[in-house]
């Protein structure tokens, strides 16, 4: 796999992160061990803490997700790297 | 078994269970759904009555040709650092022989080209050079071009500017529906376009066109599910807006996003590679925001130019984004078009069609 496992997956396709911490309006997440500064600039209010999942677009949440949301997303992702390796 | 595979397949022995007896063409507008489903090999399980069609949700298809030259202009006047999302930098326009026509290209004669993969980047980059000014050359569809109007909005340094071919993906298949050669009796709609825009915003296929549509994420699951939801309303004569991406999207969307969008961003007539210019289909910077506006910034861009072509000749771009043919169907598709040497578009990007394609191993017959 040539690219990051949480950045420039295509331009319309996310990846679900988990908040590790947020301050203002930027938030440490965390997917597959790999750390990234998030925008939470489009999260509409009070909706996330630490501890949440969140889809990631181009460096920004787009949204809120339930765990389980976030694990089959990553199947997903996982089926067609599984794919795109072979 | 996962449960979701489970899922997966009673989904799919539903849709086997339906009563279809005429071929029903199915659009699926997004690239990243085109992805999914040919990677994860949906088609080969349908039934053979039901034809799944890639649709113009590629942003980097259609982004025009005279847009890759502006920014390969401002590149080479060696006058700033030009950063894009990866996928850009190998798009290639039509150009002579010897002239540069990709960013790639422009970067290995020497010019500051580089990839990124978020505006926060581009953001830093600008940070890092505050001596130099700094272009984010942007092609996208609703979902990345929130993050950049958001951006923009939080304030950004003055030696940044961004260079805009961003572009509504509705329009283009309102417009795909108003052609009467258009057969296409459903539709499934693109998930994160409408998380940022709103499940409403694809009423208008079942309201103005009495097509069925769907909603879907990116899962075997969702992907069936909204296909199974459009079978069956387009069986039973009645379709309506499905969301089959509920814990996604909202029925009116992300709406700070929108306000961002709205706030920073105008809509304006845009021009599609290899399909023409659409009302209404594009993002122009508004008001006090034009500051912000690489076209104003950049006296390169002003120079005449020789009129740019639409798509390399040859190449069938064009028709595979308007669902008219399938990526094998292009007499250079695994050819002289293939991922390391891509003649068009379709074939550079993760959302076109012929590199999907290709990567899944489809070979052409
Ligand atoms: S195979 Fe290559 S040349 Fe043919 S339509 Fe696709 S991108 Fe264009």
């Amino acid at each position: 796999m040539t690219r990051p496992a949480t950045g420039g997956y295509g331009m319309c396709l996310s990846v679900p992160m988990q908040i590790i911490a947020i301050d203002g309006f930027s938030a440490e997440c965390e997917a597959r061990g790999v750390r990234r500064t998030v925008s939470l600039f489009m999260i509409e209010d009070d909706e996330v803490a630490v501890g949440d999942f969140v889809m990631v677009h181009v460096g920004y949440a787009l949204r809120k997700i339930s765990a389980d949301d976030a694990r089959t997303s990553w199947q997903l992702i996982d089926e067609i790297l599984a794919v795109t390796a072979s | 078994m996962t449960e979701d595979m489970a899922a997966a397949r009673l989904w799919l022995s539903r849709i086997h269970e339906l009563p279809i007896r005429e071929s029903i063409a199915v659009m699926n507008v997004c690239g990243g759904h085109e992805r999914s489903l040919t990677m994860l090999g949906l088609r080969a399980v349908l039934p053979e009555t039901v034809r799944l069609i890639p649709g113009p949700g590629c942003p980097v298809c259609v982004c025009p040709e005279e847009d890759i030259a502006d920014a390969i202009a401002i590149a080479m006047s060696g006058n700033a650092t030009l950063v894009a999302f990866g996928d850009m930098l190998r798009v290639p326009m039509n150009a002579s022989k010897d002239a540069i026509n990709t960013l790639a290209g422009a970067r290995a004669a020497g010019a500051d080209v580089r990839p990124i993969s978020s505006p926060q980047e581009a953001l830093a980059t600008a940070r890092e050079h505050s001596e130099r000014q700094v272009v984010f050359f942007v092609a996208g569809f609703e979902t990345t071009i929130a993050p950049v109007a958001a951006m923009l909005a939080e304030g950004v340094p003055d030696n940044l500017s961004v260079l805009l071919a961003a572009r509504l993906t509705w329009p283009a298949v309102n417009m795909l529906l108003q052609d009467p050669e258009a057969a296409l009796d459903a539709l499934i709609a693109p998930g994160h376009v409408a998380t940022v825009m709103g499940a409403e915003e694809w009423r208008f296929i079942a309201d103005t066109y009495h097509l069925p549509v769907a909603v879907a994420g990116f899962t075997a699951v969702s992907l069936l599910a909204a296909l199974y939801s459009v079978l069956r309303q387009k069986l039973e004569n009645r379709p309506f807006l499905d969301n089959c991406y509920p814990e996604l999207v909202r029925p009116q969307g992300n709406q700070r996003a929108r306000r961002w969008l709205n706030e920073v961003l105008e809509v304006v007539p845009a021009n599609w590679r290899g399909i023409g210019v659409i009302p209404a289909s594009g993002f122009g910077l508004r008001g006090v925001w034009q500051r912000y506006d690489a076209r104003q910034r950049f006296e390169v861009l002003a120079a005449p130019r020789k009129r740019i072509g639409e798509m390399p000749p040859g190449c069938d771009c064009a028709a595979v984004v308007l669902g008219k043919r399938t990526p094998e169907q292009c007499r250079l598709y695994g050819k002289a078009c293939t991922p390391p040497h891509p003649v068009g578009p379709c074939m550079v990007s993760d959302e076109g069609a012929c590199h999907i394609w290709w990567q899944a191993g489809l070979r052409a017959a």
